[in-house]
């Protein structure tokens, strides 16, 4: 579904992403973890190309992001890339103004030009799915820190995109609501979506990611099925990041 | 009496011989100040929507003697002579004294007054004698005038006054020593008050004259012609005597030869007119429509253009950012008042005149939208940065994500101080009285000086402002309050 090779990005003179690569096979979970300032947020800004790329290639769903591209072919090719992914921030930034409905369809109606009504119906059932449909006349600040999430998801859902990527999103929730969300998750795994989800807590990814991969100051660490990184991780500094995460 | 009845016959003749033609027809613009312009022209206290004064009458004789009608302009007396060269009349007749310095802008007609200035002290004073013994007191006059021009040349403290009414006030108040007047202004304002008298006979000699555009040689023909006509028929001596302002200097204008009409009209009596108020808060009703009119005006033109500025300075090339910040900067750093003066004045120059009260609406309007550019730019910049990526990564265009996204949230941010300043720019359009725009503080100054109602005017005055102001604040908070959201807020989990 989705392919990063020997990605690489500078800021300011300093390197945050220093050759990462990995791959996510369709219809599962990447789960990536690793500390603050590791360079996981900045990595999932590459790919939904919020930062443009300074080395290496991003490979999605057959269009290719790479730095060689002209700034006019990069946007292009980030406004398709963009049809393809969906984000939930970890602070969500749903719009104030507009009702959960309306956040929802929000840009079916306007980006994809779909009709009104239709986007209604779809918008529900979306609501639904996450157990908010009776909710959807309100106002996201009426709304609870877990139920804003879950609008959240549901926008993104509501433009079908083929990957969705997490940022730190049990950030706001208890571990009940966690181990509620990572049931949502996998539901749409099982529905045939595909995700990658940054997260400190190892407790949430474990049962919800088919892959982990362990970063530390821009690079990939460790990679490999979850059992496998959480539980005999090859390298000592993951074994130390899980072991004090735990 | 008889020979004037048959002159007016005449005019009236004549006006209606002359009807076809443009020319006659025409009508005599004359600009003058009304504002504490008693006894020359002024508000009439019991018709307020009417001006009075011996110059009005005069200038009506002086039109019915050229065929045609006198068309008052009222405005200001610190401006008179721009004015009249932008074109907002033909005429200046406010007692003008054809100095040199004004010469140099226009041109004069023969004399129509012999004036003479008079010294006025209070009633107790026993020091003050003559203009002599005021050198080490202050002395109250009009600013601009062959008075305030004569203390300058005696060395005499003197404090400027925009009307007669505040220095005789200040005098009566014992803020000042002495008040130095011409004659008409003196006899109509201080002989029927007890508190003051002349401290001297009067003194000096000087002429009203009427002012014209240099160049308008054939009006001032015309002027001149009626000038000696009414001169030595005694219409002029007739309207002098009604005003208490006759004497025989004004002999001295005459034709030799012509001299014998005699005259004898009860002087008119300010005292006994009474204030009209019905029609005065009826004129005042109309200044207030001129200011919302204003008011309205110049906020939609704040509200459209503020919103180009503020995009421009925010996220336009380095060019357009820069011409952005001088437009705001020039509008913020100097006063509204000297911009409406440029406006009115200075472009009238490269031949772009226009009535005074779009003026004022354009100056506002053009002077507000600095302000609103900085509200809606702080509101735009209060929007966080995750509203515009959140709207980018579903997919939406800048332009889309301005609009649907940014605006709406930005709007909510601005309203309140968009409505504080609508209403101090509904305060503002009274800055418009220096461009003789007929709104709400000119109302003001105006009647106040004509009857000097001075504080129940101001109530009523007053009164207008919130008539107009309170509502609207009240709309902008009922706004607001349905902007916020409704529903119960729950408690979000902190993080």
């Amino acid at each position: 579904m989705i392919r990063v090779t020997d990605l690489i990005k500078s800021a300011n003179g300093t390197r945050i992403l220093r050759g990462v690569s990995f791959e996510v096979p369709p219809q599962t979970v990447l789960g990536i973890i690793g500390a603050s300032g590791s360079g996981k947020t900045t990595l999932l800004r590459c790919l939904n190309g919020l930062e443009r790329i300074d080395g290496g290639m991003i490979e999605c769903d057959g269009l290719q992001l790479e730095p060689s591209l002209s700034k006019h072919e990069y946007s292009r090719r980030v406004n398709e890339l963009r049809r393809k992914v969906g984000t939930v921030f970890q602070h969500l930034y749903l719009f104030p103004h507009l009702t959960v409905l309306g956040n929802i369809i929000e840009a079916p109606t306007h980006v994809l030009g779909r009709a009104r009504k239709e986007a209604e119906t779809e918008a529900l059932q979306l609501l639904e799915s996450v157990g908010l449909k009776e909710k959807a006349r309100r106002y996201p600040e009426s709304l609870s820190g877990g139920e804003q999430q879950r609008v959240a998801i549901a926008r993104a859902l509501a433009m079908h995109p083929a990957l969705l990527l997490f940022d730190e999103p049990t950030s706001a929730l208890d571990p009940k609501r966690s181990a509620g969300l990572r049931t949502l998750l996998r539901g749409f795994v099982e529905r045939g979506h595909t995700m990658v989800v940054v997260s400190h807590s190892i407790g949430f990814l474990d049962g919800l990611a088919d892959q982990m991969l362990y970063m530390e100051a821009g690079e990939v660490v460790e990679a490999g099925a979850t059992d496998q990184v959480l539980n005999s991780p090859r390298d000592p500094r993951t074994k130390d990041f899980v072991e004090q995460a735990k | 009496m008889e020979r004037r009845r048959l002159q007016i016959r005449f005019a009236l003749i004549a006006s209606i011989l002359f009807a076809g033609s443009a020319h006659a027809q025409k009508p005599l613009r004359w600009g003058a100040d009304p504002s504490g312009g008693a006894p020359y022209v002024y508000n009439d206290p019991s018709h307020p929507d009417q001006y009075i004064g011996y110059e009005k009458e005069i200038v009506d004789a002086l039109a019915a003697a050229m065929g045609r009608k006198a068309e008052f302009v009222p405005s200001d007396w610190e401006t008179l002579v721009s004015a009249l060269q932008r074109k907002s009349f033909d005429v200046i007749v406010n007692g003008l004294e054809p100095t040199a310095d004004r010469q140099k802008q226009i041109q004069f007609s023969k004399a129509y007054y012999i004036f003479q200035l008079a010294l006025t002290v209070r009633k107790d004073e026993q020091q003050i004698h003559s203009l002599a013994d005021c050198k080490n007191r202050t002395v109250g006059t009009l600013g601009n005038t062959a008075a305030s021009r004569l203390l300058e040349k005696e060395r005499i403290p003197m404090k400027g006054y925009a009307d007669p009414v505040a220095a005789y006030r200040d005098l009566e108040l014992k803020r000042i020593d002495a008040v130095i007047m011409d004659v008409p202004a003196e006899v109509f304002y201080v002989s029927k008050n007890p508190k003051l008298k002349r401290a001297t006979e009067p003194f000096f000699r000087g002429t009203y004259n009427i002012g014209l555009r240099k160049g308008d040689d054939a009006l001032k023909t015309e002027v001149d012609a009626a000038i000696d006509k009414i001169t030595n028929d005694g219409t002029l001596e007739t309207i002098l005597r009604k005003w208490g302002l006759w004497n025989d200097a004004q002999l001295e204008l005459r034709t030799p030869g012509k001299a014998e009409q005699k005259n004898t009209e009860a002087g008119y009596d300010i005292t006994s007119a009474v204030f009209n108020w019905r029609e005065a808060i009826w004129r005042l009703a109309r200044a207030a429509v001129v200011t919302v009119l204003i008011a309205f005006g110049s906020m939609i033109i704040a509200l459209v253009l503020g919103m180009p500025l503020a995009i421009g300075q925010w996220k336009g090339p380095r060019v357009i950012q820069w011409l952005c910040t001088v437009y705001v900067e020039f509008f913020r750093g100097t006063p509204v008042l000297v911009q409406l003066l440029f406006l009115y004045f200075g472009l009238p120059t490269i031949g772009l005149a226009m009535p005074g009260w779009l003026t004022a609406l354009i100056g506002l309007g053009l002077n507000y939208a600095a302000y609103e550019s900085q509200v809606y730019r702080a509101a735009l910049e209060a929007i966080p940065r995750g509203q515009w990526e959140a709207s980018y990564l579903l997919g939406m265009s800048p332009v889309l994500a301005f609009r649907r996204i940014i605006m709406p949230q930005a709007f909510r941010i601005a309203l309140p101080p968009m409505t504080n300043d609508f209403v101090s720019l509904f305060k503002d359009t009274s800055t418009a009285y220096a461009i003789s725009v007929w709104e709400l503080a000119t109302a003001y100054r105006e009647l106040a000086n004509a009857s000097g109602q001075f504080l129940l005017l101001g109530v009523a005055v007053s009164l207008y402002y919130l008539a107009m102001s309170l509502p609207m604040a009240h709309l902008a908070r009922r706004l607001e309050r349905r902007l916020q959201r409704r529903d119960a807020v729950e408690a979000v989990e902190p993080e």
